[in-house]
Formats: C-alpha cells, structure tokens, sequence
C-alpha cells in the first residue's frame, strides 16, 4: 500500500517535471536551476529527491508514526496520536464545524477553536510549537491569561446590570446556580476515587467543574492556571453547553416547577439613574479588592469595561471593548484554545468525563437557581417567577431568554426576559467569584 | 494520593465555595440596597420630561396624522436635542 502510494506520487510529479527535465539535459546538473540557497548543495538522483519530498508529505506522516517521536512542544506523542488519532480528531474539528455552521451552535468561538483544532493535528508543520503561530498566540495570551480577561473587558462593556441594581436580591439565584460548579466538582472526585476509568486530581477537578459557571472566559481563565492540558475539552464542553442551554435547561426547569409558578408575574422593574449604574461597578470590585483579591484580575476587567460603558464619556473605548477588541481577541483566543484539540491532549478518556460532568455541572445549577428562586418566592413580599432561577447561570443572554421562553409557553403574556437578566449578570460575577474561590485554594 | 478521602476535600471545596460566593452576593445585594437609598435620598433622579409627549398629543397624532403636529413634533425634538 505504502510503496504503491509512493510510486503513484513518484509517476505522478515526473510526468509533469519531464520537459523541464529534458530542457536543462544538456547542463551538468538538474538542480542548477534551482534559487541559490546558503548551504553547499550535494547533488542527489531524481528518485531520492522524491522519496526525500515524500517523506516530508502528510501522507507519510499519517502513515508512518514513528516511535519516540515528540510533538512540536517536545512531549512525547504515542503512534496512536500521530497516525489515526490526528485522522480522528480531523473528523471531530469536521463535526464542530459543522455544529458552528449548521446549528450555529456559539459559532464566533466554535469555528475559530474548530479550526485551530484542524491546524494543531497536521503532521510535521509545528504550528502550536513555540515557533508556530498558534503556539505563539497561546503563548502570547492564553498561557497568561490575558485574552480571557480582554474578552471579560468585553463582555462588561456589554452588560448592562441596569435589570441587578433595580432588584439586587436576584443575585442571590446568580449565587445558587454556582452549586453546579462544586456540585460536579465533588462528582469529579468521585469519579477518579471510585472508578478507575478517571484519575482527576483536585486541580483538574477544579477545572473541570468551572464548566458549570457556563461563562467560556472564566473557564479558560481557571483551566489555564489549574490544568492547562485539558483546556481544550474544557472550553469545548464549556461553549458547547452554553450553545445546548435552550435544550438542557427548558426539562429541568419544568421538572422543578408547577404550572402555576410559571404563570406568576413580577413587579414592573423600576428605572435605574446614571448615579446608581456607575457605582454598581465600583461596588463589586471594592468588595472583591476585600474578599477574594483572587478574582480581581476576572471582576477587575469586566467592571473596567462596564464602568467606560456607563461612564458615557469613553464611548470610543467602550465601542472598541465591545466590537474590535473582542472581537479580535476572540479569534486569538479561539485558535489558542484549538492548539489543545490535538490528539494527544484530546482523545484521552478524561474528555468524555470532561463532557459529562460539565452536563452535570449545568443540570445542577440550572436546577440550585430554579430551587432557590421557589425559596424566595415564599419569603419575598414581592412575587418571584422561579423561571428566573435558571438564568442564575451565566450564558448571558441565552439563559434569561430561555426563562423568557419557558414562562411564555404558560403564559404567553408574561415577560420573564428583564427579570431574568438580573440573575443572568449575577451569575456573571458569581462564577468569577467561584473561579477566585478555587484559585486561591490552590495558592 | 490514595489516603486522601478526594470526596471529603471536594465536599469542602464545596462548603467553601458557596459560602463564599454567598457572603460576596449577600453583601452586593446589601450595599446595592444602601447605595440606591442613598442616591434616592440625595440625588432624586431628574426626569427627562420634554421626552415624554402628552398622551393627548398622541393621541391626536396618531387620529388625524396631521403633518402641522407631527413637524411641530420633529421640531421640539431637535431644539431639544440642540439644548442637551
């Protein structure tokens, strides 16, 4: 098979090299023609030409793993992860983008994480080495968790917590939600202490559960100072998940609620001033500069960009936080992240338990958020639509439009969406809050 | 790593964790409470009243669609915008 292929590519490209070939007969050497190059060039047969150029093809990569080879960042890659497991995880950056396209399943970091992937798993190119210009890229930001915070710059820059200040006890539900997070983290060590398909340690369990947050950055942020090998699953699981939020979220919700619940209406949100909003920012970050210096890096960058956005005298800055800059880091980011879709770091047994504890993860908080709103609804003078208990995950907007969605099937003259975001952008602050708490655990 | 019970520690991550991310919610939802107060109290917030047409002014708009209202109209708006 092998050497059928290497006389079809042999046949294949002397076919189309005979007339120079016959051209420059008449010269001494075949290779004269050739740019000058630095080194002396040793005159070699056409055929060994050849099977030198196949030997630095693809195909003989693929075909050809060797052992004891390493991969651009000088790990040791098995025969496994060099022939079929790079075929394979073709196919799976094939399947992402198809989830991006056809479902548009998250596509703004699909798509770049899908095709960083595609470029990490091709033979002999050392794109993610150090040399690489993916691995650079990571290097440049992700090994430093600076393009998750940019991205977080971003996102504040984009929320508006007008729907928080004006009913600030809906952060508590931003709190419940973040149960999914230690919630999969105890299944995470479980699974490694009584199966022995799984061996995560406490850090990489602390990873794996950050997942539950369903905030991307964060948990970019988190797997990169806890466990930067499987970032890649990670933040596959972690943008997949937030993508499925329309699906995951509407059972569990119906699950814990009675139709009557669903249908309960909530106050009018009251206007929130310009005074209000500014301090908002300056709040948050004061308290986290008190408790949890930790997170300050994550809450210090997304007030940064919502203060310039209410500040509204940077629109300029503020524009670029939400459209350029993201947008820009997004795509750094999305290829940095792929460059851990390699075979080695991906088609290991951990990432179907990276999967399903991050499904876990969400299923917990969505239901913690929709428990803890029922909760209050008993205690709160003003009526409480558990629905909104769900939105307590992050996934800003996804998960306060599906509270919406689900309370509309009930009642289709309820309008959940405002009430929901205020838990939704809690969430926000909440699983920074529980990215810092895990962090300063492993200081 | 086989003498550490990993599901006691992972359960005191846990009672950590949501402590902490109550206690910080807990204390948002609180200073969020004094400062609306606050601003409620000493800076009441100044409506932006020539926004905000008569209901009767839209009314008639809305039933005659005269064009002489709906130019006055377009022309308060840009002296109002002018002035701000």
């Amino acid at each position: 098979m092998k050497n059928l292929i290497f006389i079809f590519l042999t046949f294949f490209a002397i076919s189309f090299m005979a007339n120079p070939l016959y051209a420059s007969s008449s010269e001494n050497s075949v290779q004269t023609y050739k740019v000058a190059q630095p080194k002396v060039h040793v005159a070699k047969s056409i055929s060994k030409m050849f099977s030198n150029f196949y030997k630095t093809t693809g195909i003989y990569a693929f075909l050809n793993p060797r052992d004891g080879a390493t991969n651009a960042l000088g790990e040791p890659l098995s025969k496994f992860a060099q022939g079929w497991g790079r075929v394979i995880m073709i196919l799976i950056t094939f399947l992402l983008f198809y989830l991006a396209i056809a479902k548009n399943f998250e596509p703004l970091l699909l798509l770049p994480i899908a095709f960083g992937g595609l470029l990490a798993n091709i033979p002999l190119a050392n794109i993610i080495g150090h040399e690489g210009f993916i691995g650079t890229l990571f290097d440049a930001g992700i090994k430093n968790e600076l393009f998750p915070l940019i991205i977080f710059m971003g996102v504040g820059a984009m929320t508006d917590f007008g729907p928080l200040i004006a009913n600030p006890k809906t952060a508590l539900l931003g709190a419940a939600a973040q149960f999914g997070i230690f919630g999969s983290l105890v299944g995470a060590v479980a699974l490694s202490q009584y199966t022995p398909l799984f061996h995560f340690t406490l850090k990489q369990a602390s990873a794996i559960s950050i997942i539950g947050g369903a905030d991307g950055p964060t948990s970019i942020f988190v797997a990169s100072k806890l466990s930067p090998d499987l970032m890649g699953a990670i933040a596959v699981a972690a943008y997949s998940y937030m993508a499925l939020v329309p699906i995951i979220q509407p059972p569990i919700m119906r699950l814990f609620t009675t139709e009557e619940e669903r249908k309960i209406k909530m106050v009018q949100l009251r206007d929130v001033g310009k005074i209000e909003k500014l301090m908002f920012p300056l709040t948050v970050l004061m308290l986290s500069i008190l408790i949890l210096p930790e997170s300050t890096p994550l809450i210090g960058a997304l007030t940064f960009g919502n203060f310039a956005r209410v500040s509204g005298v940077v629109d300029r800055l503020s524009g670029t936080m939400q459209n350029s800059l993201i947008n820009i880091v997004t795509i750094f980011l999305g290829l940095g992240v792929g460059s851990k879709l390699a075979a080695e770091k991906f088609l290991i047994a951990d990432t179907l338990g990276i999967l399903a504890l991050g499904l876990i993860a969400f299923a917990i908080g969505t239901g913690a958020g929709v428990l803890m709103a029922k909760v209050m609804n008993k205690f709160s003078k003003d009526p409480i639509n558990p629905l909104i208990g769900s939105a307590g995950v992050s996934a800003v907007p996804m998960a306060a439009r599906v509270s919406n969605k689900v309370g509309m099937e009930s009642d289709p003259t309820n309008m959940l969406l405002m009430h929901a975001m205020g838990p939704n952008v809690a969430g926000v602050i909440g699983s920074a809050v529980a990215a810092g708490v895990l962090l300063s655990i492993f200081k | 790593m086989g003498h550490v019970n990993l599901v006691m520690e992972g359960l005191k991550f846990m009672v950590l964790g949501m402590t902490t991310v109550y206690l910080f919610l807990l204390l948002m939802v609180f200073v969020l409470n004094i400062v609306s107060k606050i601003v409620k109290k000493y800076f009441p917030s100044k409506k932006l009243r020539p926004v905000y047409m008569k209901r009767e002014a839209v009314k008639a708009s809305e039933a005659k669609n005269d064009d002489a209202v709906v130019a006055a109209i377009v022309a308060s708006i840009q002296q109002f915008k002018k002035q701000n």
